[in-house]
């Protein structure tokens, strides 16, 4: 078995953190979450992560600051940005910067697991229980047959 | 739901239907006290001062036709008296020949006859001024004197020659009578002379007091007309100068009678009443530009109680056999509290767009920017700028209308969003003002400032430096509008790249028994426009 995926997730909504963490987590991820980027960015400095999700818009420090942060760290750091309507701009800037992936708001945890999943195909480590997961998610909706 | 009829401002909904009402109610009631004055009118005050004028000088034209009919007689009569003086002067001289001579007896009777003629000729004339007793005066001398030249002649023709005392008697009588009639008739020449210069200097005495009467009179006129116009006028250069400076307030009658100043008051009434729901629409529609900037903010938000939302709702539908019926329930109340939280977010701006009649109210200045704020909130996070409100305390009271003041406020901060750098800050402060009886609400920001050249144009309409689409440039033009109307100001100082201060002043409220009746505030020394 391969080391677990390292990925951080910052928003200031604790709902989000609250949410996403166990889905990470049952993807097979060691996630941690954070409120409060300020307290992220110390937690950056003291260890890596492979992959770190970050809402764009928050208070003290935006997701732009704790992408430049990242990047500065780590460079092989996928950063995945939360975004939201009216920060389209904000989000090209990102790209420009190095964000890997965008996530627009409001989403699934399907977004999330797949962003996520992609992070790791690009860093090239395995993730057979997002693989399964998402196998399995496929089938779920086909079964469910809900149309849209 | 009734459709808004067609010639009504489309953006005035059903929240103003009584205060609509209302204000109609009020403007009937200034144009029936306009109306239901006498009417005394202009052109009558015109007409009336020419016919005093004309009756004067008809006055004036009759005295002078009496007294140059008068003097036509008189001279008349003085010709008359004069020749017949001349014939009684002939006479005598004809009875001076005879006395000495005994000749020419028969020249002086016709003189006398001559003279009588004259008399009896003019009688009329003669009556006409010396009355119809004049023939009791000059006829009998005339007469007696005839009679006498006769008695004389046929005392002649007896004695033959001169002598005797009787003819001697005779002869002193006709002298006597001769010279009485004479000094008589010419008395009454001088008599009547000098009765001739006084009609003279009396139509020339006419004449000057009657000039001077008459210019009394135009004057009169000219100044009784001069004020009242000038007056009206002037009153009128008061009203436009008012209602430029954006007090709507109806013209009230002034004067106890109605005349053309008053067609002009009830046009200018009708004006004030268009411009005033001109006014209510443009500053309806600018409110609604407003919410449409909020909008952004305000969907940016909405976006993470739905986030939240979403979420939860995905991982309960994923996770549910899993979870333990605790963790159920928290994730409901999750969804609750977050749907609670999306229905605040927009009903904030909701209640800010609905259109309220405009009503006068007791206000919380710093609660009403609080929520001020709050409205502008999402867009201050948006673009991650930083607000402060302070407040003095035991401000005095200010009445208005909160809904139009929070557009006034909203309008000042969102100027002060677009000027400031992002993670700029922005202060709000309440105080009273400088001048007594004011309070004083300042919005500073610390952004790009307004360079001096524009300062001046600032608060006209349609002044923008925004590009096309982004501002309208009505925004500080509808505020002062507002803020005129509640008796206040709005002033600005800034220096280019120093930010600026945007002060709106409004009174403080002293005599609130008066707002009950839909009036606006009027303060202690309200401002002079
Ligand atoms: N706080 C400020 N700092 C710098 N300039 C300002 C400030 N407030 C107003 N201005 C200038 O005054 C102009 C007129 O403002 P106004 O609010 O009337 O219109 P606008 O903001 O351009 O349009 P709208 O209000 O419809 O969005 C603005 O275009 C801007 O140039
Ligand atoms: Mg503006």
């Amino acid at each position: 078995m391969s080391t677990p995926l390292r990925v951080m997730l910052i928003d200031d909504e604790p709902i989000v953190g609250k949410r996403l963490g166990p889905v990470l987590e049952k993807m097979g991820c060691q996630t941690e979450t954070f409120v409060e980027p300020a307290v992220a960015l110390n937690r950056l400095a003291e260890q890596e992560f492979d992959v770190v999700v970050t809402d764009i818009r928050m208070e003290e420090v935006d997701g732009i600051g704790v992408l430049e942060r990242v990047k500065a760290l780590s460079p092989r750091t996928k950063v995945i940005m939360i975004t939201g309507y009216a920060t389209l701009e904000v989000a090209h800037e990102a790209l420009a910067k190095g964000a890997f992936d965008f996530i627009a708001k409001p989403f699934e945890p399907r977004d999330m697991r797949q962003a996520v999943a992609k992070a790791a195909e690009a860093l090239g480590l395995q993730m057979p229980e997002a693989a399964a997961l998402m196998v399995e998610e496929i089938l779920l909706t086909e079964e469910s047959g809900l149309p849209e | 739901m009734t459709s808004i009829p067609q010639n009504q401002p489309p953006a005035v909904g059903a929240g103003g239907q009584a205060e609509r009402t209302r204000l109609a109610e009020r403007a009937e009631g200034i144009r029936r006290a306009l109306v239901e004055r006498p009417r005394f009118s202009l052109r009558l005050q015109m007409y009336l001062g020419f016919l005093a004028a004309f009756i004067l000088s008809a006055g004036v034209a009759v005295a002078l036709v009496y007294n140059f009919h008068d003097m036509e007689n008189k001279i008349r009569f003085l010709e008359i008296v004069n020749d017949y003086v001349m014939e009684v002067e002939q006479a005598r001289r004809f009875e001076k020949n005879f006395l000495l001579y005994g000749s020419n007896l028969s020249d002086a009777l016709d003189s006398v006859f001559q003279a009588e003629q004259i008399l009896t000729r003019n009688a009329g004339e003669l009556a006409a001024v010396m009355g119809p007793g004049w023939s009791q005066v000059m006829l009998p001398k005339l007469r007696g004197y005839q009679a006498l030249l006769e008695r004389l002649g046929r005392l002649q023709g007896a004695a033959g020659a001169q002598g005797g005392p009787a003819r001697q008697d005779l002869q002193a009588r006709v002298r006597k009578e001769g010279q009485e009639m004479v000094s008589a008739a010419l008395a009454l020449l001088s008599k009547e002379k000098a009765s001739l210069s006084t009609t003279t200097r009396r139509s020339r005495q006419i004449l000057i007091y009657s000039l001077a009467l008459l210019l009394v009179v135009l004057v009169l006129n000219a100044y009784l007309l001069g004020i009242r116009m000038l007056g009206s006028i002037n009153r009128f250069g008061e009203y436009a100068n008012r209602i430029a400076a954006g007090d709507y307030t109806p013209i009230t009658p002034s004067r106890r009678y109605r005349d053309e100043f008053t067609d002009l008051a009830l046009a200018i009434n009708a004006m004030i009443q268009e411009l005033e729901n001109r006014e209510a629409v443009l500053i309806q529609s600018h409110k609604m530009r407003a919410v449409g900037t909020l909008t952004s903010g305000v969907a940016h938000e909405l976006n993470n109680p739905l986030n939240n939302i979403t979420l939860t709702a995905h991982v309960l539908q994923e996770d549910y056999a899993g979870l333990s019926d605790a963790e159920r329930q928290e994730m409901i109340a999750d969804v609750v509290q977050e749907a609670g939280r999306a229905k605040k977010i927009i009903s904030n701006l909701l209640d800010f767009a609905r259109e309220t009649g405009s009503q006068l109210e007791p206000l919380d200045l710093p609660h009403l920017l609080q929520e001020t704020i709050d409205l502008a909130a999402n867009q201050i996070k948006l673009l991650g700028i930083k607000i402060q409100l302070q407040s003095s305390d035991n401000l005095p009271r200010v009445h208005g209308d909160s809904q139009q003041l929070r557009q006034v406020f909203l309008n000042l901060i969102l100027n002060a969003i677009d000027a400031s750098a992002k993670g700029g800050k922005i202060q709000v402060i309440v105080v009273p003002a400088d001048e007594p009886n004011y309070v004083a609400v300042k919005v500073i920001d610390f952004g790009s400032g307004i360079p001096a050249h524009i300062l001046p144009s600032l608060f006209d309409p349609f002044f923008t430096t925004k590009g096309r689409g982004k501002g309208t440039g009505l925004g500080l033009s509808v505020s002062q509008g507002i803020v005129a109307k509640h008796g206040g100001r709005i002033m600005v100082s800034s220096q280019a790249g120093q930010g600026a201060t945007f002060t709106v002043v409004l009174p403080v409220t002293t005599i609130p028994a008066e707002l009950g009746e839909g009036r606006h505030p009027e303060p202690a020394n309200r401002a002079k426009a």
